[in-house]
């Protein structure tokens, strides 16, 4: 069970602006474990962003390894980070991210065409996931006939369509009031129990409530790991 | 790939303005391109149809054309005559037969009716060489032509406006025209009536009347042996180029040069023809590219906002799984796409256009002929612009960072 889904060793970051470079993660190494809840925490400008781009495989390390379900990212191609985005990683944005020209079932769905999965187990699977998250009723919708809230939820439901190990949220109730996010984390917690892996990427401090670890980060360095038990 | 084009229908659709705007210039550009060439193609099988009327084997001999250079150029006269007809019927094996011909327009009239018709002084080859068929009557004969026989073959529009239901054969008809200072009106009788011809390239039959060589010579015309044109045939279509430079033998022995006499023949204005056709056709299809390529400029254009505009969500599906080669294929099909309705849309109208030109000229009898060739290149051109200009913005889409992507707003 102590099977390590994320593994950083000695990550850097640099952004080269011209004449001046912008260290953003100085040498980062920790390993989130499967089955784990990790709130990774830091104010604007720590670097946290930048973390979450490379754990969720949309950039790249300027040097340093980064392991995704025992993976090494760091030899893989463009399409080769796009299947592995697609199969173990679930995104869920802060300001949702749905594509406004699809229906909920569509956006649930599109995962799965880029997996290539056939049309009726895919639509099957999108119903049962909006179902899950309590949206069974608004199937046909467009995101903009939605409340903030329910979006965030087709949004989760996407991010599960193909059933990857790791959740990977980025302020997922920032853009939401108390109880819409209440909701929200309802069902993260829901999923933890479930044994999927969450990663929320935060700077709101009454998230430490919901995880079982935290990461701390401030300056591009790791500040501290806590285990938060008192759930 | 299904998804890919329920993708791309549903992304054209979703802006229907811009859509149609943007495939404005292909379709512009297509419609142009099968009406014009629609009517080009109709013209020259019309004019095709009327040069074939002539006959293959067919040769005339014209005088030459002098000047041209400064000076209005004009007919050499009086250069052609019955000794050349002569010579030529003896000398040139693979001639079969050859008439002069003595043309004029004149008036013509029997009791209160009268008309302008063009006469044709000729000797009887002329029926063969031309494939003048007779209704009723007969046609000239030599002996008409031995004993200078004031007799005339009429025209079938000629015979129908001066005689009408009236029985023409036997009747006198007066032929009157001006040479020179002095006038003359001459009585000529019908002996036979030709069926309706239709145009023979130069000649029209069906206006003219047909009258001796050897009285028109003497009696009208005083012409001495003078002759307008030459008309011949070759004994087969295949030898009728050989038939010519034999011709061209004796021409030229008796002129020392080439300048004063030309040839017409089916084979030489077909080739002047489809020379001009080229040329026009050519220049047609620049136009036609230059207005595909302003609209592929077009079709570029508008995509590039829509990648712009898009950059958020292409960014999206980069996180959620989808591969580059995924986008880039997105956006070329799109643009295909575009351009593809677009010649679908050009198309129609082009086949519109060209049947209503059809509709509104059909005083002129003009034919307009949409061809398969040019339906497939229409489809086939403007499918590639739509790949060959989707290209670019497709690229661009495809290269672009998901996490600057993301952040776009």
């Amino acid at each position: 069970m102590n099977q390590k889904v994320v593994e950083f060793i000695n990550v850097k970051k640099i952004y080269d602006m011209g004449e001046v470079k912008v260290e953003a993660l100085k040498g980062i190494s920790f390993e989130i474990l499967k089955g784990d809840y990790v709130i990774i925490m830091g104010p604007s400008g720590s670097g946290k962003s930048t973390l979450l781009h490379i754990m969720g495989c949309l950039d790249r390390p300027t040097s340093g390894k980064v392991l995704i379900d025992g993976e090494d990212t760091s030899k893989m191609n463009d399409s080769k980070l796009a299947r592995l985005r697609n199969q173990k990683i679930g995104f869920v944005f802060q300001s949702f991210n749905l594509l406004s020209k699809l229906t909920a079932l569509e956006n649930v769905e599109l995962p799965m065409i880029y997996a290539g999965i056939e049309k009726r187990k895919r639509k099957k699977r999108a119903i049962e996931l909006l179902e899950m998250v309590g949206l069974g009723d608004r199937l046909n919708h467009r995101p903009n006939q939605l409340s903030g809230g329910q979006q965030q939820r087709v949004a989760i439901a996407r991010a599960l369509a193909n059933d990857p190990p790791i959740i990977l949220a980025d302020e997922p109730t920032g853009n939401l009031d108390t109880k819409s996010g209440e909701e929200i984390l309802k069902i993260f917690k829901m999923l933890h129990e479930s044994g999927k892996t969450i990663i929320v990427v935060t700077h709101d401090p009454d998230m430490i409530h919901e995880g079982k670890t935290l990461i701390k980060i401030k300056d591009g360095l790791i500040e501290g790991v806590e285990v938060l038990e008192f759930v | 790939m299904s998804e890919i084009i329920i993708e791309s229908i549903r992304s054209l659709m979703s802006n229907k303005l811009r859509t149609f705007l943007s495939m404005l210039g292909i379709i512009i550009g297509v419609t142009a391109v099968i009406t014009v060439v629609s009517i080009g193609q109709g013209t020259t099988e019309n004019v095709t149809s009327r040069i074939a009327s002539l006959g293959s084997n067919v040769i005339i001999v014209m005088p030459g054309i002098s000047g041209g250079s400064g000076r209005a150029a004009t007919q050499l006269s009086d250069i052609l005559s019955v000794s050349d007809v002569e010579k030529i019927r003896q000398m040139c094996p693979n001639v079969s037969k050859v008439a002069p011909i003595l043309q004029r327009s004149s008036n013509i009239g029997y009791e209160n009716q009268n008309t302008v018709a063009t006469i044709m002084a000729s000797t009887p080859e002329i029926f063969d060489i031309l494939n003048l068929e007779i209704s009723k009557g007969r046609k000239l004969t030599y002996e008409d032509e031995e004993n200078f026989e004031n007799v005339v073959i009429l025209g079938y529009d000629v015979a129908q406006e001066i005689f009408g239901d009236e029985e023409p054969l036997g009747k006198n008809i007066y032929i009157s025209l001006n040479i020179g200072n002095s006038s003359i009106k001459k009585l000529f009788k019908v002996v036979g009536i030709m069926k309706k011809l239709g145009s023979k390239l130069m000649y029209r039959p069906d206006d003219s009347i047909i009258i001796p060589f050897s009285s028109a010579d003497e009696r009208i015309f005083y012409s001495q042996g003078k002759v307008n044109s030459i008309i011949a045939s070759a004994d087969s279509s295949e030898n009728s180029q050989i038939a010519m430079i034999q011709i061209d033998q004796v021409l030229y022995d008796r002129f020392d040069t080439a300048d004063k006499y030309r040839f017409i023949s089916q084979e030489s204005i077909m080739e002047t023809l489809q020379e001009t056709t080229a040329i026009l056709s050519f220049f047609l299809g620049a136009i036609a590219a230059i207005s595909l390529i302003v609209g592929g400029i077009g079709i570029m254009n508008i995509m590039l906002v829509s990648v712009t505009e898009r950059t958020r969500e292409i960014g999206v599906k980069l996180a959620i799984g989808a591969t580059r080669k995924r986008i880039l294929w997105e956006f070329i099909f799109e643009s295909v796409l575009l351009t593809f309705i677009a010649g679908v849309i050009g198309i129609l109208l082009g086949i519109g256009f060209s049947k209503l030109t059809e509709i509104l000229a059909s005083d002129f009898n003009l034919k307009t002929s949409v061809s398969w060739q040019s339906i497939a290149i229409a489809f086939g051109a403007s499918t590639l612009i739509g790949l060959f200009f989707g290209i670019y913005p497709a690229s661009k889409a495809s290269k672009l960072d998901p996490v600057e992507a993301l952040r776009y707003e």
